[in-house]
């Protein structure tokens, strides 16, 4: 993903803007790192340059 | 939602599109890339939502033309061979993918001018709540197809990894009134269900397709389309 679209994206649970930390960069693409929620504390994460939105309760149901 | 864990294995993701859209099945992803064309032209400079982006053959199709696209999926597999192909094309636009879940979208609300949804309502368990947080991030269009009641395909249903539902034209004009969604057009397609166009090879699909459109302008066999596409406009 692209840093600009970090601006769009929400919290699937709250609607809140997300935070990135610990990102990693190829170029201008963000590969790695984890986009938190500071309303209600959920990480989500990016995994091979794929933002991973699920909420919490469909991760497990739902394995990569 | 139906069908998640057949959908989700790299195995099915890997093998997708050749055996979905190669053959016979090339007609149809002309026939739906047309479709959606039509529906949200002209798309450049438009910010476009897929739902159920699936191996990207819309999302590609868009950013190539010039809108700033956003695909979504539940298929981490099914992104990567998406992302594979945006990484050979010149885009026009812009193009990401993310995964998420439909019924709750990571997205503020009428953020995007499109919010497009191909092959997905016949595997929803619950199509308002779905069309309604597909309108919460829409602040114009919507556009999605619906597989039919009554048509051909249901008698090969069983033959599915996942049954589909199927939806009568009532039942969606309900689903619109109760999202408060207003009809701009819809247009039936495919008298003759999906799976034979995918079993046989291009020269027999053609003359049969041909057939299609000539018997299903009458008002009698609409009845027995396939398909519909359903191009909408926020009340």
């Amino acid at each position: 993903m692209k840093e600009s679209l970090l601006e769009i994206l929400r919290c699937p649970l709250d609607k809140h803007e997300l935070e990135l930390e610990d990102a990693e960069y190829d170029g201008e693409e963000i590969v790695e790192g984890t986009l938190v929620c500071p309303e209600c504390g959920e990480r989500y994460p990016i995994e091979d340059g794929i933002p991973n939105l699920l909420p919490p309760d469909m991760r497990e149901e739902a394995p990569a | 939602m139906k069908g998640q864990e057949w959908y989700q294995a790299d195995e099915v993701a890997e093998e997708y599109d050749d055996k979905r859209f190669s053959k016979g099945g090339q007609l149809i992803d002309r026939r739906e890339k047309a479709a959606v064309l039509e529906a949200i032209m002209p798309v450049e400079d438009r910010s476009i939502l897929e739902i159920a982006c699936g191996t990207g053959r819309f999302t590609v199709m868009l950013a190539a033309q010039g809108a700033d696209v956003v695909g979504l999926d539940i298929s981490t597999a099914m992104l990567q061979q998406g992302r594979r192909k945006a990484q050979g094309r010149e885009l026009a636009g812009t193009l990401e993918f993310l995964r998420g879940d439909a019924g709750r979208l990571p997205f503020p609300d009428d953020h995007f001018d499109t919010v497009i949804a191909m092959r997905f309502f016949h595997l929803a368990d619950d199509p308002e709540a779905f069309l309604r947080e597909m309108r919460r991030v829409s602040r114009d269009q919507i556009v999605f197809d619906t597989f039919n009641r009554f048509s051909a395909r249901s008698m090969y249903n069983w033959a599915l990894p996942m049954g589909s539902r199927l939806y009568s034209k009532s039942e969606v004009s309900e689903l619109l009134a109760k999202t408060d969604l207003t009809l701009v057009e819809v247009e039936d397609d495919f008298l003759a269900p999906y799976g034979l166009y995918r079993s046989i090879p291009n020269a027999l699909a053609s003359p049969i397709r041909a057939l299609d459109t000539t018997v299903g302008g009458s008002p009698v066999t609409d009845h027995f389309a396939s398909v519909s596409y359903w191009n909408t406009r926020l009340r």
